[in-house]
C-alpha cells in the first residue's frame, strides 16, 4: 500500500514536471480548441470499437474449471499476501509455510504479493487464480480480505477459501485460521523483563485491534511475572509494514527510557534501531536474530507449514470442513524462538516449564486475577477468559502505558 | 564540453500526442520484454495475459473500466485545476472525503429505496469532496497560500478522520472490536452495467463530457483557460482571478469527491482507510498524460487502468510483484517521456553558452 503510493507519488511528481513542459507546448498551439473537438469524436469511435470487441469475446470468458478430485497432489493452492515475502516478517512466515506445505503434499502452490485491502485487487487476483490457473484453495493472509472472501466463497462453491486472522466463515467452503500468539508473547515478555535493567519496556505496535492488544497484554503479564514493577510503553505506528515509521517509533520509545523493544510489526526496522542504540529487542513473526544479533532476545514466531499442509490435505481428500481454527503452542502453529544466551538460567527454566504447562493446558497466560490499566479487576482470581472475550479484547492490562484506543 | 538542453519545437507535429503515447508504450514494452526474459518469463505469454485480463474479455474489460473510473475522475479533478495552472495534489484526500460523505448517507438512509439512497450518496460524496477543497481554495484565493502544500497535507487529515471514525463512532458492533465500519446495505450498491463493470462508468463519462463542454465551449471555461495561460492578462481583461481560483478548486474537489462516492457504492463492501488506493496521485499522472484536456482523460484513464489491472494479473502467472511494478512504471514513464519529446527536442550546447532559447530544462524544472 505505502509502497504503491510512493511509486505513484514519484511518478506523479515526474508527471507534474512533464506537464509543465507539455502545457507550454499546448499554449503555443493556437488552434488547440478545434483540434480538441475533432480528436474528441475520434476518441468516441475508439471507445465504441472497444465495446464491439468485448461483445465478441464474451464466449472466451467462460471458465473451463473442472473439479479437482484426486489427492493432495492435485490441489492448486493460491496464496494472496498483503506484503512481500521478502519482509522477513508476516508474509515471509506465510510464504515459508506455503513452501513447506508444497514440499509435504506435492500440491501446486501459487502466490501474489502486495495486494491492498479494500480494493478490487483481491477479488481480481482470486478470480485469476481460479479461472486461469484452476486454483481450488484460496488462502488470504490479511484481515481486510474477509468481505471479499465471503462473497467469492458464495460465487465459487467448489473452491475452498481460508482466511487468516478473521472471524467469519460459512458452513461449506469458507473458514478462518489463526494462532494463539498470546501464548509465546507471554513467554517473550518474561525473557524481555529478565534482560531489562530499568524495567521499562517499549512496544512498537501497528493498529489497536484485539489481536495486537491481546499480544501487548500477554507480553506485559509475562514481563510482570518476572519483574512485578515492569512497565510496557506502547507506541502506535498505524502501519503493518513501513520500516522508517517502525524505526522512528522504536527510537521514540528508546528515547523515553525503554531498554527492551518488543513489536507487533512486519519489518526488522525496530531491531536495527535497537541494535544501533545498544538496547535489546524482541522480534516477531520469525526468528530475526540475524538482523540484530546483539539486540535480539527472542521472538514469538509463526509456523504455518503444518496448518497449510493439513488444509491442502483436507481439500485434496474432500474432508475440508470450515470453521474457526485457533491453534496454539500445542499445535505448533506458534512458537518461541531460541533465547539469547544472557537470559538468566532460572528465567529460561521457568519459560520452559510454563511452555510445557501451556501445551498441556495447565497454565493460561490470562488466568486471573488480571487488572486493567486503571486497576479494575477484569478477570477474577481463578478464572480464565473464554475465546470470545480474548478475540474481542479492547483494554490494556495493568503495567501498560498508552491508550488501547490508538 | 557539451551538455543537453531541451528546446521547444517550433511547430508541434500533427497528431503528435497520440503518436507519442503509442510510441512510448511500444518502447516501454520492448524494455519490459528484456526485463521479463532476464527474469525467466516468456514476454509473449505475460503480455498476452496482460491483454486478456484487461481488454480481451468481458470481465477483464469490466475490471479495467471500473479501475478507470476513479482514475479518470481524479485525473479530471487535477486537469480542471491544471487548466488554470493550479495543482490539486489533494484528490487522494478528496476521494476519501467523498467516500466518507457517501458512507455517512448510507448510515442514515438504510431504509431508503435504492435509487434514492445511491443518488443521495453520490450527491453527498460530491459535496464532501468540495468541502475538503474549501480550505485550500479559500486560502489560495484570499491569501495566495500555495495550494500544492495545503491540498497535499489535507490528504493525511482525511486518512486520520476515517481512522478516527472507524475506531470509534462508526465501528461495526459485530466486528469483535476490529476497527471496521459495518457493511453497506444492499440498496447502496451501484447497479451493474456489463460483466463486472458498474454504472459508475457511465456517470464518469457524463461528468467528463460535461466538464469538457464547459471548459471548451463556455465563457467560464474560456476565462479559465485565459487565466491559466496568463494571470495578468486575464486580470486586465476584467476576469476575477480570485473567484476563478475559488470555483475551480471547489469544482476540482467535488469531482474527486464524486469519484470517492462511486468507488464506495460501486466497488467497496464498506468504507476503509485504503479506499482511495493512490487514485488521487495516479490522477496527476492521468491529467499530465491527457495534457490537462478533459476529452483526453477517458482514454488515458482506461489505458492506465488496464496497466494496473494487467500488472496485477500477471503476478498470478508467477511474475514477481517487483517486475510487474517496474513494467507498470516503465509503461507510464515511457508515455510521459515520449510526450515531452514530442513538444521538445534535445540540443547539445556548449557548457559556456547560455541556454539559447531561454526556456530549456532549467526553466522547465522551475515550474
Amino acid at each position: 500500500m505505502t509502497k504503491l503510493r510512493r511509486l505513484l507519488l514519484l511518478l506523479a511528481v515526474f508527471a507534474m514536471i512533464a506537464a509543465g513542459c507539455g502545457s507550454d507546448g499546448g499554449d503555443s498551439d493556437s488552434a488547440s480548441t478545434d483540434d480538441g473537438a475533432t480528436d474528441e469524436s475520434a476518441e468516441d469511435d475508439a471507445m465504441a470499437e472497444d465495446d464491439d470487441a468485448m461483445a465478441e469475446d464474451d464466449a472466451m470468458a467462460e471458465d473451463d474449471g473442472e473439479g479437482h478430485s484426486g489427492g493432495a497432489a492435485d490441489v492448486i493452492a493460491a496464496f494472496i499476501y498483503i506484503g512481500p515475502p521478502g519482509d522477513a516478517g508476516w508474509t515471509f512466515a506465510h510464504d515459508e509455510g506455503r513452501k513447506a506445505a508444497e514440499a509435504a503434499t506435492g500440491a501446486t502452490t501459487l502466490f501474489i504479493e502486495n495486494v491492498p485491502e479494500g480494493t478490487e485487487d483481491f477479488a481480481n487476483a482470486a478470480r485469476d487464480f481460479i479461472e486461469n490457473e484452476g486454483a481450488n484453495l484460496i488462502v488470504g493472509t490479511s484481515f481486510g480480505y474477509m468481505d471479499d472472501m465471503e462473497t467469492l466463497a458464495g460465487e465459487y462453491p467448489d473452491v475452498v477459501f481460508e482466511h487468516i486472522s478473521g472471524f467469519k466463515s460459512n458452513d461449506s467452503n469458507f473458514g478462518n485460521t489463526f494462532g494463539r500468539m498470546y501464548e509465546p508473547r507471554y513467554l517473550s515478555g518474561m525473557a524481555a523483563a529478565s534482560v531489562s535493567e530499568t524495567g521499562q519496556l517499549g512496544y512498537v505496535a501497528a493498529f489497536p485491534i484485539p489481536e495486537v492488544i491481546r499480544g501487548i497484554n500477554a507480553f506485559t503479564l509475562g514481563a510482570r511475572a518476572v519483574n512485578p514493577d515492569a512497565t510496557v510503553e506502547v507506541n502506535w505506528t498505524a502501519t503493518w509494514f513501513d520500516p522508517p515509521v517502525e524505526g522512528n517509533s522504536a527510537q521514540a520509545l528508546i528515547d523515553a527510557g525503554a531498554d527492551v523493544i518488543a513489536m507487533h510489526q512486519d519489518s526488522t526496522a525496530a531491531g536495527e534501531v535497537a541494535e544501533a542504540a545498544g538496547v535489546r529487542w524482541v522480534s516477531y513473526n520469525s526468528d530475526m536474530s540475524a538482523f540484530a544479533p546483539e539486540a535480539f532476545v527472542t521472538a514469538p514466531v509463526w509456523d504455518w507449514g503444518p496448518r497449510y499442509t493439513a488444509l491442502i490435505e483436507a481439500v485434496g481428500d474432500g474432508s475440508y470442513t470450515p470453521g474457526g481454527y485457533w491453534g496454539g503452542l500445542s499445535d505448533g502453529v506458534v512458537d518461541l524462538a531460541p533465547l539469547a544466551d544472557d537470559v538468566p538460567a532460572d528465567v529460561a527454566g521457568q519459560i520452559d516449564d510454563l511452555k510445557g504447562q501451556i501445551v498441556d493446558g495447565s497454565f493460561h497466560p490470562f488466568a486471573g486475577p488480571v487488572n486493567d490499566q486503571d486497576g479494575n479487576e477484569v478477570i477474577a482470581d481463578g478464572e480464565t477468559p473464554d475465546d470470545g472475550s480474548l478475540l474481542g479484547m479492547d483494554y490494556f492490562v495493568e503495567g501498560v502505558i498508552g491508550s488501547a484506543a490508538g | 564540453m557539451k551538455r543537453p538542453v531541451l528546446v521547444r519545437r517550433d511547430r508541434v507535429l500533427p497528431g503528435s500526442q497520440a503518436f507519442a503515447f503509442v510510441a512510448g508504450l511500444v518502447v516501454a514494452l520492448l524494455f519490459g520484454a528484456i526485463l521479463l526474459i532476464a527474469s525467466g518469463h516468456d514476454p509473449i505469454e505475460v503480455y498476452g495475459r496482460m491483454w486478456s485480463s484487461s481488454f480481451g474479455s468481458t470481465n477483464g474489460l469490466g475490471r479495467t473500466f471500473n479501475r478507470a473510473v476513479p482514475l479518470a475522475l481524479a485525473g479530471l479533478a487535477v486537469a480542471i485545476a491544471g487548466t488554470m495552472g493550479l495543482w490539486n495534489i489533494g484528490a487522494e484526500g478528496q476521494i476519501l472525503a467523498g467516500a466518507l460523505g457517501a458512507a455517512w448517507v448510507a448510515r442514515i438512509g438504510e431504509t431508503w429505496s435504492s435509487p434514492a439512497l445511491i443518488t443521495a450518496m453520490l450527491v453527498a460524496g460530491t459535496i464532501a469532496g468540495l468541502v475538503w477543497a474549501l480550505g485550500p481554495a479559500l486560502a489560495k484565493a484570499g491569501l495566495g497560500v500555495n495550494e500544492i502544500i495545503t491540498t497535499l497535507m489535507l490528504n493525511e487529515v482525511a486518512v486520520r478522520v476515517v481512522r478516527y471514525l472507524l475506531n470509534g463512532a462508526w465501528k461495526d458492533p459485530a466486528s469483535l472490536n476490529f476497527p471496521v465500519a459495518p457493511k453497506l446495505p444492499e440498496a447502496a450498491r451501484l447497479p451493474g452495467l456489463f460483466g463486472r463493470a458498474h454504472l459508475g462508468v457511465v456517470i464518469a463519462l457524463v461528468v467528463i463530457a460535461l466538464v469538457a463542454v464547459v471548459v471548451n465551449r463556455s465563457a467560464w471555461g474560456y476565462e479559465l483557460r485565459i487565466a491559466g495561460s496568463s494571470g495578468p492578462a486575464a486580470a486586465y481583461a476584467g476576469i476575477s482571478l480570485k473567484r476563478k481560483i475559488l470555483t475551480v478548486l471547489l469544482v476540482s474537489g467535488a469531482i474527486a469527491g464524486l469519484g470517492g462516492a462511486i468507488e464506495l457504492t460501486g466497488n467497496a463492501e464498506r468504507i476503509t482507510e485504503g479506499i482511495s488506493n493512490g487514485y488521487g496521485f495516479a490522477g496527476i499522472i492521468v491529467a499530465a498524460l491527457a495534457l490537462m484536456r478533459p476529452w483526453a482523460i477517458p482514454a488515458v484513464a482506461v489505458v492506465f487502468g488496464a496497466v494496473q489491472v494487467g500488472g496485477s494479473s500477471i503476478q498470478t502467472l508467477g511474475v514477481p510483484a517487483s517486475v510487474a511494478d517496474i513494467l507498470q512504471a516503465l509503461i507510464l514513464a515511457g508515455a510521459l517521456i515520449a510526450g515531452v519529446l514530442m513538444a521538445y527536442r534535445v540540443r547539445w550546447v556548449s557548457t559556456r553558452a547560455q541556454d539559447p532559447s531561454g526556456d530549456g530544462l532549467e526553466a522547465v524544472a522551475g515550474v
